[in-house]
């Protein structure tokens, strides 16, 4: 099962992408479902169709869903939801409780990725493409199972205890119902068993992101940020779609003779920033892309000679190797500024921090052990030398 | 002070016209501020020059402020992280705890906390906002009904039990699981903070939202329906800003399609909105700098004052009529199949597609049955029994 996400910038024309993307593909015999997984929904809009939270029928071979954060928390916290209505029966919140829940924080994007995970277990596709919503968010929802592992991992045991402890004595003392450890097994299962399955997904070889572009400065800046801090993750991106390219024909009109000079040097910065991905060009067509004709019609374009499911390009992943007297991870980090790269290892973890974003990756044992010695970029990856330990001392280092 | 929130679909030029109006209004006389609530920041980047967190003077009469929202979070929740960092000791990982800590919307919404510190300067009269897209916006306009909802059912019995199991909890070691009461003072100042900026929002007489449209399909439909989600926040809209019409010399050749759409759409933006309609010109580059911004602010608003209210109206009324009340909700474009209707005790509930919102119901018909529902011309009249 392949399973394509779609990011970039707000109006860079990412949904038109996805559901091109997805047409083409469903044309060429591929099952394929293409999802909205942003809030604002504009998927049914570009297909001109009206779509809900059930996948329908839009083409032969192709069906569209748009996710609905509501519907998907009712479906899949089903102890947590019994409970706060049990909790609150007496203010008649039944119907709201699950939708209030949708808007912890979180909460929206984990009951996202259940869903497209559900898609893509339930063996009906063989090709699923994802729009999502704008850079940022895609960040947040695809790191969100590596994030929310980490923080529950060692919460839920303390709560647990807790619970054991001291929720026999407190139901004495408030009227209102307290968790009873179902609520903890449930939150302990999604732990064990759907956010490693989450992760999984996201960052195995079947899973890529394509980031769109415009020949804008703006655009291309934040997109070649989101690159390296999806790779900091393993979430692998195999081509950039560069949208929205004057055709000749319109450069030559006198009033976009400024527009076409600038994309230029546009197209030729794209290629070389985001190098080795393949630079898939799609012009601005000459009306807008809407409805199945002219989508199929863009896509054709965009992919040229390409398949629209293939894997258009191998992604790094880390790496753990042996090196002379030590060990060595490599990290891949595109782009990396390293004015805004930060390294450090904590107990049997080593911490990279990116502008904004944290990973910790979890060490081998043998290197667990060991000093980090050295850090420091090499071309398109992060180098992190470590030694075994001789003496105690600090085990931290800054990035090079 | 005047309040003009500049929102719409991802890439239509939010930025740009809310800049050009500033400078524009300066023109005009007035002392404005304009400042951007949007994480990813793009006001110095439209004026070519550096803007930060602190006002700097970018124009004659206009200051310039990019809302460091995250370091505003940082000081509101302050003793919340701490608790939090101490929950996660050893694991060196407060950027994920914070991460999770963040409810969608919030970012922003204590961002707009910034327009009531510009208001308590005194220096200004108005302040041009300029919002995060379409998505962001609506989360961030139904935090403040999500937050109460946490507030009132879960947060007194959670300070309770808090107060309870303290002692004992240490006492077994899990101490550190049970938040301080700081950790509760905390929440109730970002939780009154949210409120105080929900009703500066909520004044119609005063802020305004302007909604930056293109003439393209998917931009109008899904600008069609966050205008009815900001009138069922209660949000008043009181112009549409069509940006990038094509201008007469770039009709001709490769564009005539375009152009030809942009005729019908024009007429169809025209009937989905019932306020002003402005309109700003493709420029033959990409308008950057203070210059290039005056200009397009003087194409958009012409003779025009920006800081106008173009257009009155309340989206949420209350009319009464003989022993009847009714209560109107403005939802423009809206299916009756997409609008749902429930009456809970002193509040209704009212949906549409993606957006929810709880009304608080004055004490004059709270709990009163509701009598009768209908969706007709875009206005949901809702009539309590007498």
């Amino acid at each position: 099962m392949r399973l394509v996400l779609y990011t970039g910038k707000g109006g860079v024309g990412k949904t038109t992408t996805a559901a091109a993307t997805a047409i083409l593909a469903a044309e060429r015999g591929r099952r394929t479902l293409v999802v909205s997984a942003d809030a604002a929904h504009s998927l049914g809009d570009v297909l001109e169709q009206r779509l809900g939270p059930e996948p329908v029928a839009v083409a032969p071979g192709l069906e569209a869903v748009e996710i609905d954060a509501r519907v998907e928390t009712a479906r899949h916290w089903g102890h947590i939801r019994d409970f706060l209505v049990r909790l609150f029966r007496h203010q008649g919140v039944e119907a709201v409780v699950a939708e209030e829940l949708a808007l912890l924080p979180g909460a929206e994007e984990l009951a996202t990725l259940l869903a497209v995970e559900g898609f893509a277990t339930s063996g009906r596709w063989d090709f699923v493409v994802v729009d999502c919503a704008p850079t940022d968010s895609t960040l947040r929802l695809l790191t969100l199972p590596d994030i929310a592992r980490r923080s529950l991992r060692i919460v839920l045991p303390l709560l647990q205890a807790l619970s054991g402890a001291v929720v026999p004595v407190a139901k004495h003392l408030v009227r209102a119902p307290l968790p009873d450890s179902r609520v903890f097994g449930d939150a302990d299962a999604l732990v064990n068993r759907q956010l490693r399955a989450l992760q999984r997904r996201v960052t195995q070889r079947e899973t890529s992101v394509r980031i769109v572009v415009t020949p804008e400065r703006l655009v291309i800046d934040e997109a070649r940020r989101a690159w390296t801090e999806l790779s900091l993750f393993e979430l692998g991106c195999d081509a950039v779609v560069l949208n929205r390219l004057l055709p000749e024909s319109a450069g030559r009109e006198p009033f976009f003779r400024e527009w076409a000079s600038r994309q230029e040097e546009r197209r030729r910065e794209v290629e070389e920033l985001f190098a080795p991905l393949p630079v898939l060009a799609a012009p601005l067509q000459d009306d807008e892309a809407t409805g199945l004709v002219r989508l199929v019609e863009h896509a054709r374009r965009i992919f040229a000679g390409r398949e629209p499911h293939a894997l258009l390009c191998e992604s790094e992943r880390v790496r753990f190797a042996r090196d002379a007297g030590g060990y060595v991870a490599h990290v891949p980090l595109p782009g990396a500024d390293p004015r805004h790269l930060d390294v450090a290892k904590v107990d049997d973890e080593l911490t990279i921090t990116t502008g904004l974003r944290r990973r910790s990756l979890k060490l081998p044992r043998r290197i667990a052990g060991c000093d980090l010695v050295s850090a420091r970029l090499e071309g398109a990856s992060l180098r992190v030398g470590f030694r075994p330990a001789a003496p105690p001392r600090a085990d931290c280092a800054g990035a090079a | 002070m005047r309040v003009l929130l500049y929102t719409g679909k991802g890439g239509v030029g939010k930025t740009s016209l809310a800049v050009a109006s500033a400078l524009h209004a300066a023109e005009h006389g007035h002392r404005v501020c304009v400042l951007s609530t949007d994480s990813a920041h793009s006001i110095g980047d439209a004026l070519g020059r550096p803007v930060g967190p602190r006002p700097v003077a970018v124009a004659s009469g206009v200051v310039a402020q990019e809302v460091a929202a995250l370091a505003e979070l940082d000081r509101a929740w302050s003793e919340i992280q701490a608790w939090l960092a101490a929950l996660l000791r050893g694991d060196g990982d407060e950027v994920a705890a914070e991460e999770l800590l963040v409810f969608p919307g919030l970012e922003e919404l204590v961002a707009l906390r910034a327009v009531r510190d510009v208001e308590a300067t005194g220096d200004f009269d108005l302040c041009v906002v300029d919002c995060a897209p379409t998505g962001s916006t609506l989360r961030m306009l139904r935090l403040p009904d999500v937050l109460r909802f946490f507030m009132e059912n879960f947060f007194d019995a959670k300070r309770r039990v808090a107060r309870l199991v303290r002692p004992l909890a240490s006492r077994v070691g899990a101490g550190r699981l049970v938040a301080p009461e700081e950790v509760f003072d905390a929440a109730e100042r970002l939780y009154r903070d949210v409120e105080s900026v929900s009703q500066i929002l909520l004044d119609s007489e005063r802020t305004s939202a302007r909604l930056v449209v293109n003439p393209a399909r998917v931009v109008v439909d899904e600008t069609r329906r966050s205008y009815a989600y900001l009138c069922l926040y209660g949000v008043a809209t009181d112009a549409v800003l069509v940006n990038r019409l094509l201008p007469p010399e770039a009709c001709g050749g490769y564009f005539a399609r375009w152009a030809e759409r942009e005729e019908c759409l024009l007429a169809e933006i025209a009937a989905s909105f019932p306020v002003p309609l402005l309109r700003a010109p493709l420029l033959p580059a990409e308008p950057i700098g203070v210059e290039a911004l005056r200009a397009l602010g003087r194409a958009l608003y012409g003779e025009r004052d920006p800081a106008a209210l173009f257009a009155r109206g309340r989206p949420i009324r209350l009319e009464k009529n003989g022993v009847r009340t009714r209560l109107c909700i403005e939802l423009p474009g809206a299916e009756a199949a997409d609008v749902d209707v429930v009456g809970r005790g002193d509040e209704l509930l009212v949906r549409i597609r993606d957006a929810q919102r709880r009304i608080a119901l004055p004490a004059s018909v709270a709990g009163r049955p509701i009598a009768a529902v209908r969706l007709v011309g875009g206005v949901l009249a809702v009539d309590f029994a007498p």
